[in-house]
Parts: structure tokens; sequence; C-alpha cells
């Protein structure tokens, strides 16, 4: 069993078919890519999977639950996390505190436990501080940490996105373009830590642009073109796939 | 019902409509364009009403060109309003500022807007209401039945607005700037379009439709202080029902709430408010963001 | 607002806890001192006024703006009104009918209401707050549009009877203080968290695991409720209540208190307001046909220069114009500090 099994999904927006009969698996552990031409349908389909978009036809099975039609936060909560294409995060709030409310599904102490700090509550405050801590020293963000997190340059918005995505303990991570807009060296220290994060036992789904970081990182790779699926296999398959280099046609790829 | 009281019911029913057309497109069109909820647009409904007053009666100009004068009066107060307000405060707001606060505080300006226009309006004019003798005080005849002519132009000119209006929003380049700068402001910016001048524009246009609406208005109720008040809260009810960011939504609202209103008032008298009131809360179960709207975060 | 820190009991803790030690006294103390029942009488209207504002905060604070926090103030005082007048109940029995009977109707209607975004959201509360004036004026049985009157003070308690104004706004105080003191733990709380998260990004809340529709849903009806136990209050404070008494600018004089005071001070921000708007016309004898003028320009003047309200501008001075470069300065200094990762 897959952990996450997409199968036959088709959305369409309006007169457009974004999607169309889009099947496959992304097993436990792996790195798997998702790529294609603009407007093949990638972003759609993270927001299908993460419940922002309900499939018009299809059915994804999540650790062999259906989640195509709950909510987002109900799907959040059964462990995957994401991260999203334009910037999002607690902009007025420092980066420890997004990462601390990152933890939040995790910590359950009563409100008035907190208030009067009963022993329990205060044990459970250190708990947070230091995961978050931890997670931000994993992310290299330790610096950072009580800079509010719209100062931040753009690069480090997308470290600290993950951060929090991180601190939710996702089984499954849906990275949309974790490296876009990044210089070689920061890509290579990104890549470096996606793999990191797979040795913790987070599967990730990528959706990338950077062909390069693509290849070298993914186990497999699905190739997506105006809704539908081209191909799938390891990046040697895919690399000298004709269909693959004439869906991206003139653009600089491989 | 007689079929003659139903006819005019029917006609009824499309003046007030269209009147709530008018406000709320150009309720619409602000909103869309400069994500700016106008609590003052009732209030310049009723300036519309006013200065239509001074063009026509004082001044005795002929009525289409008041009508025309008024409209182009009120695009320079929105015009002014957004730069002496709405500009400043936009100033603050960076990439980060929350919607839910944007919302606010421009919401909350314009409300300090409306309560200035509106006192001084009353201060000016006084409490009195003044009524303007319609340019068209005849009763025609269709079929037997007896409507008037006032009603029927307040249909026409309104049907006419809004035909020039889709005509700007959809076939000139200039409708379709502010049409994009709804969805993407980001990418107008891109193609070298100072949007300041768009969202200024956005507000000309939809503080004149309402400008028009209060002097069309204003040859069959009297001119009030109170008319701004008494409007704006149905037009928000209207913008609701057919959805925020729907233009055909709010035409099919308008004409709904004119049926009801129309009917309403014959067969149940000063209930018939609140009747729409619960339809509107019904229609909100079964869709939130109104009829055919896209209540967008 | 943490009242509270972590557990050493800093000097800060010690400088806030001396405050409001301070600040309870003064408010205890006060109606002993002062001789004019109309003052008094204000006092107790700046207690509703705050207890109000405190409710428009309270969804502020999960990102919802509400302009009809009176609706359910009038359904508080009509309640309250109806059980007592009607069924015979004492003032103490009503109290706590009417809290249930409001959170019930609450949460009937917020589930709806709460399920539309921003805009939406906004003119739903400003028309149900009408909805809620018409339907108490054209129903004969809530007294029509002339009102109820003659509804009693609340029974005696032991030796304190409600007849003196002064007790009446120890009673309002008692209840405001224990608002205070729930508020201040809900938002220190999960929950409060989870309100600021939504807040400041529901999308991304969503993908942490946080219901947006449920915790709204929550505020609404906490809100609600809080507002309807202040409604209680008022009618049989008053002794008599009318629904021209709930609509029109109330609702709105509920946002600028909180504005006022200052947005993101969910509790001290209404009081602040509360107070300045009830007693400052007062004092300035302002014609009362300038008056809307005058909080029009105040507003706008607010709004525009002073957008953190008073307590806003005290924590973080104005520097008008240097906001877009000072975080342009900042992020460049980011990039030069870590070795340019933009």
């Amino acid at each position: 069993m897959a952990l996450l099994e997409i199968r036959n999904i088709t959305k369409i927006f309006g007169g457009l078919i974004a999607l169309r009969d889009v099947s496959f698996d992304v097993n436990s552990s792996e790195i798997v890519g998702l790529i294609g031409p603009n407007g093949a349908g990638k972003s759609t389909l993270f927001n299908i999977i993460s419940g922002f978009h309900h499939p018009d036809k299809g059915r994804i099975l999540y650790k062999d639950v259906q989640i195509n039609g709950l909510e987002i936060d109900r799907i959040a909560r059964m462990g995957i996390g994401r991260i999203f294409q334009e910037p999002t995060l607690f902009m007025q709030e420092t980066v420890f505190e997004n990462v601390i409310s990152g933890l939040h599904r995790h910590y359950q102490e009563a409100a008035w436990k907190a208030l009067l700090h009963t022993p329990g509550a205060n044990r459970e405050e250190n708990n947070k501080r230091d995961k978050a801590l931890g997670i931000l020293e994993f992310m290299e963000l330790s610096s950072l940490k009580d800079e509010l997190a719209a100062n931040l340059p753009h690069g480090w918005q997308r470290v600290l996105a993950i951060a929090i995505a991180l601190a939710s303990e996702p089984d499954l991570l849906l990275l949309d373009e974790p490296v876009t807009g990044m210089n070689p060296s920061e890509t290579a220290s990104m890549i470096e830590k996606i793999r990191q994060i797979r040795e913790r036992g987070v599967t990730v789904l990528i959706v990338e642009h950077d062909m390069r970081a693509v290849m070298s990182l993914c186990d497999r790779i699905i190739v997506l073109n105006l809704g539908v699926k081209l191909v799938e296999g390891t990046p040697d398959k895919i690399k000298n796939d004709e269909r693959v280099i004439e869906a991206y046609l003139g653009k600089q790829v491989l | 019902m007689s079929p003659g009281l139903f006819i005019q019911l029917i006609v009824n029913a499309l003046t007030i409509g269209s009147i709530y057309i008018l406000m709320v497109l150009g309720l619409d069109i602000i909103l869309r364009g400069t994500k700016i909820l106008n609590f003052a647009h009732g209030q310049l409904y009723m300036l519309g009403a006013y200065v239509l007053l001074l063009f026509f009666q004082t001044l005795n100009l002929n009525f289409a060109l008041a009508l025309i004068l008024s409209g182009a009066t009120l695009a320079l107060v929105g015009a002014l309003s957004y730069l002496g307000v709405f500009a400043v405060l936009s100033r603050r707001f960076t990439v980060s500022t929350t919607f839910s606060y944007r919302l606010l505080l421009s919401a909350m300006a314009s409300v300090g807007l409306m309560m200035i226009l509106q006192q001084g309006t009353l201060l000016c004019f006084g409490t009195q209401e003044r009524g303007i003798l319609s340019p068209f005080p005849q009763i025609i005849d269709v079929f037997g039945v007896r409507i008037s002519l006032t009603r029927v132009v307040i249909i026409f000119l309104s049907i006419l607005i809004c035909i020039g209006l889709f005509f700007l929003m959809y076939k000139t380049r200039f409708g379709k700037i502010m049409r994009a700068v709804s969805y993407d402001p980001e990418a107008v910016t891109l193609q070298g379009i100072n949007t300041f001048w768009i969202f200024v524009s956005c507000f000309a246009l939809g503080s004149a439709l309402a400008g028009l609406a209060g002097g069309i208005i204003a040859p069959l109720f009297s001119v009030t202080p109170s008319m701004g008040q008494n409007i704006i809260f149905m037009s928000f009810l209207v913008l609701l029902v057919g959805g925020i960011g729907s233009y055909r939504g709010t035409i099919a609202g308008g004409l709904l709430v004119g049926l009801l209103l129309s009917f309403g008032f014959q067969f149940l008298g000063g209930i018939a408010e609140l009747f729409v009131f619960i339809l509107v809360i019904v229609i909100l179960v079964f869709r939130p963001g109104g009829l055919l709207g896209e209540a967008t975060e | 607002m943490k009242l509270l820190n972590s557990s050493t009991v800093s000097r800060n803790s010690r400088l806030k806890l001396g405050a409001i030690i301070v600040a309870l006294a003064v408010l205890i103390i006060l109606p002993l001192c002062i001789e004019s029942d109309y003052i008094k009488h204000l006092l107790i209207m700046v207690c509703i006024g705050t207890i109000l504002g405190m409710t428009f905060s309270m969804l502020y604070s999960a990102g919802l703006i509400t302009l009809g926090a009176a609706a359910f103030y009038a359904v508080g005082a009509y309640t309250s009104t109806m059980l007592v007048t009607s069924l015979g109940l004492s003032f103490w029995a009503a109290l706590p009918l009417t809290i249930i009977i409001s959170a019930v109707l609450s949460l009937g209607f917020g589930a709806i209401f709460v399920r539309n975004a921003g805009v939406a959201f906004v003119i739903i509360t400003l028309i149900f707050v009408q909805v809620i004036v018409i339907a108490a004026g054209q129903i004969e049985f809530l007294g029509g549009w002339g009102g109820i009157m003659n509804i009693p003070r609340p029974d005696s308690l032991g030796p304190v009877e409600f007849v003196s104004k002064r007790d009446c706004y120890y009673l309002i105080l008692a209840i405001l203080l224990l608002i205070v003191v729930i508020y201040n733990a809900i938002y220190s709380s999960r929950i409060g968290r989870a309100w600021r998260a939504i807040k400041l990004s529901p999308n991304l809340a969503g993908t942490l695991g946080i219901n947006a529709y449920r915790y709204r849903l929550l505020a609404f009806v906490i809100g609600s409720t809080t507002a309807a136990l202040a409604g209680c209050f008022y009618a049989h404070y008053f002794q008599n209540i009318t629904p021209g008494a709930f609509a029109g600018w109330l609702s709105i004089y509920v946002q600028l208190y909180a504005v006022l005071g200052g947005l993101e001070f969910y509790i001290l921000g209404p009081a602040i307001g509360s107070v300045i708007m009830t007693f400052v016309p007062e004092y300035l004898r302002v014609v009362k046909e300038i008056e809307p003028i005058i909080t029009g320009l105040l507003l706008l003047i607010i709004i525009l220069f002073f957008p953190g309200g008073i307590l806003g501008t005290i924590k973080n001075p104005p520097d008008f114009n240097l906001t877009q470069l000072k975080s342009r300065l900042n992020r460049m200094r980011i990039s030069k500090a870590q070795g340019d990762k933009s």
C-alpha cells in the first residue's frame, strides 16, 4: 500500500481542464518530483491533495483513507504538511513564534493550568520551546529566531515556511517550489536539507522547475503537461524521454 | 389582483431594482478595484440628488445635462475622497498587512467620511424635504394600464447607464485594466501601468454611479438628507444576495429585491423589509457568498 | 495579552501586578468619591461599553469584523426582560437562562454567518442587527417601537439592594472584571493562539490543523453571549428598553472604542476607548449638530495617522513615511548578516 494514492483525478475550472485523469503513487520514504511546464496543473494537484480544492472526478487515498472532500485542517491533522508558492507565513510574528505555531496541534494544555503555571504546563512550555529551537537549528534559522517574518528576505522566508511545516510533524510533506529563486549554493544546501528530512522519516512530494535539483534529489519523477500525466519514472528515464523534451520545447531543461 | 395592478407592481419593481443595481454596481466596482467597503456610498447617492437639484432646479438646465453634470461632479467627489482619505491610508499597508486589517481600517475610514458628509449635508441644506417637479409628469397608457412616465424613464436611463458601463468595462482597454486590477494588481503594475490612478478611477466611477442613481431617482422621490442612510442598508443587502464580485449577480439580486419590495410593500406593508432580510439569510445558508458571487478572503 | 509570564517572577511582572492592584483599588473606591448620580451613570455605561468593545475585539482577534455588536446586546436585554416581566422570574434566575439562550441562538446564527468570508461577514452582521431591531419594533409582544418600561432592578443580594447607582456600578464592575479574567485566560490559551494564527493567515493555519470555521464560530458564540450578558444587566439597570437604543450608531461606536484604544489590545483597548468616547463629549459640551462631524473627523484622524490607537501609538511611536523604508532596510541588514540568501 502506497502512502499516497492519486487515482484518476480530474479538475475543471470554468471551461479549463486543469487536470485530467491523473494517477500515480507515492510510497513511504520516497522523494517524488512533480514537474511540467507552466500550467501543467502541478499546483492545482497540490491544492487538491491538501484540501484547498475538491476534484471533480477521482479519489485520493492517504494511508488507505479517502481524503478528497475532507477539510483542510482534517487533512493536515492526518499528517500532510505543505508549503505554498507565495510566501505564506505569520508575517507579524517572529521566526521563533512562527515555528511554535506550527506545533499547535500536538499540544493540549488546559487554559487554567497554563495561567497558573502548574508544573505540567511549564514542562509543556519548555518542551515546545526546545522542539522549536531544534527545528530552527536543523533549518539553520537559529540566528534569525527573533526577526519578524515580514523582514526576512524571500529565500529565508521559504526556509521558514518549511520549518513551520516540519513543526507539525507530517508524514507527507508537499513542497511547492522550495528552491525557486535561490542561487546555486542555497539550492545545494536546501537539497541536502530535504534529504535529511527524508532521513527523519518524512515522505516528500516536490514540485520544482529547477531541473538539476529535481534530477539529483528525486527517486522518481512524474511529468505533467497540460493537465495530463505524460510519463513517470526514474530521473534517468525521464531525462531521455522524447515526450518530456518535446513538452518543454525550447526551455532550458536538462 | 388585477392585471393592471400586476403590471404597475412590475414597473415599480423594475424602478426600485434598477436604482439598487446602479448603486451596487458602483459599490462593487469600488470594492473589487480598491478592496474598500465604502460606507459613505449612500451619502454619494444623496449628494447626487442634491447636485441634480442644483443644476436642474436652481440653474434650470436641461434634465439630461443636469444628470450628466451630477455624475461628473460625483465622480470628482469620489476621486477627491480617495485621494484625501484612502490613498493616504493605503500608504501604511505593506505586503504583509492582513486582509482583515485593511478591510477594517478602510471601512472605518469610510464610516468617518460618511458621518462628515451626512452631517455636513444636513447642516448645509437643512432637514426639509425638497421635491423636484418631474420633467416627465405624464401618465402613459399601456394596454389600458396607467403607468407614470417618470418610472419608465428611470428604468430606461438605468438600462442605458448599465449598457454604457458594460461597454466601458468589457470593450475598452481602460475597462479591461480596471478589471485586471481587481484580480491581480501586481501584474498590472508589471505592465507599466500606474495602478494608483486606476484606483482613483474605480472610486470615481463607483461614486458617479451612486450619484447618477440619486439624480435619476430625484424626480420620483423627495430629496432629503436621510436618503443616504436609508439606501445604504438595502444596497449592502443586494450586494450580499447577488454575491460580491459578480455583475450578473448584482443585476439578479437587484431585480429580486426590487420584486420583493414592490410586491411586499403592497401586500405586507412595513414587514416587507423583514422578509427580504430573512430571504438573505436563507440564501446564505445554501450559498455562502451570495447567489452568484465568490466571497473571497 | 499575557499578564503573567513564565515561571520566573520578573520585575516586569511585579510592576504589572502592582499596576493592576492600583487600578482595581481606584475602580472600587471611585463611586464612593463621586456625588453626582449622572457621573455614576456614565461610569456604568463605560463598563457596558468596555464589555461590548471587548466582544468586538474578540472577533477581530480571530480575523472577523462585526458591525453587529449590538445585536446580541439587544437579544440579552429583551430575553432577560421577557423572562422577568412575563414569566415572573427573578433577575438572578433570568441571568443564567439568558446566557444559555443567547449561547444557543448565537451558535445557530453563527453557524450560518461564519461560513462567509471577510466582506460578506461584515455586511451580514450589519443586516443582522437591523433585523433584530426591526423585529423587536414590529412585534407587539416585545413592546413594539415604544419598548418596555418599568423593568425591575435586580433583587437584593443580602444587604445589597440594587437601588442606588453605586450598587449597580459594583454589579457591572464585578461582571466586567469576571469577563476580563475569563477573556484573558482564553487569549492566553490554545484557543487564543489558534485565533491569532487564523487572523494572520487562515490558509497557513489550516495546513497546521487549525479549523478556521470552528474557532471563529467559538469566538462568535463567546462574544455574542458576553454581549447578551451586558444587555441583561442594561435592561434591569436602565429599567426601560426600546429597539431604538440598540440601532444605528451603537455598533459603530463599539468599533470605535476598540480602534481608538488600540486594536491589538483586546482588553485594555476597548476600555480606554470607552472611557474617552463616553466622557470627552460630556466635557467638550459640543453643539449637538456638530458632534457627528467631530466624531467623523476624529475617526479619520485616528485611522489615517494613528491606526494603532492610543495604546498602539504609545507602544510604537509612528514615523510617517518611514515604514516602507524601514522594512527595506531591515531586509538589507539581514541579507548582509546571512551572507546574502535573497
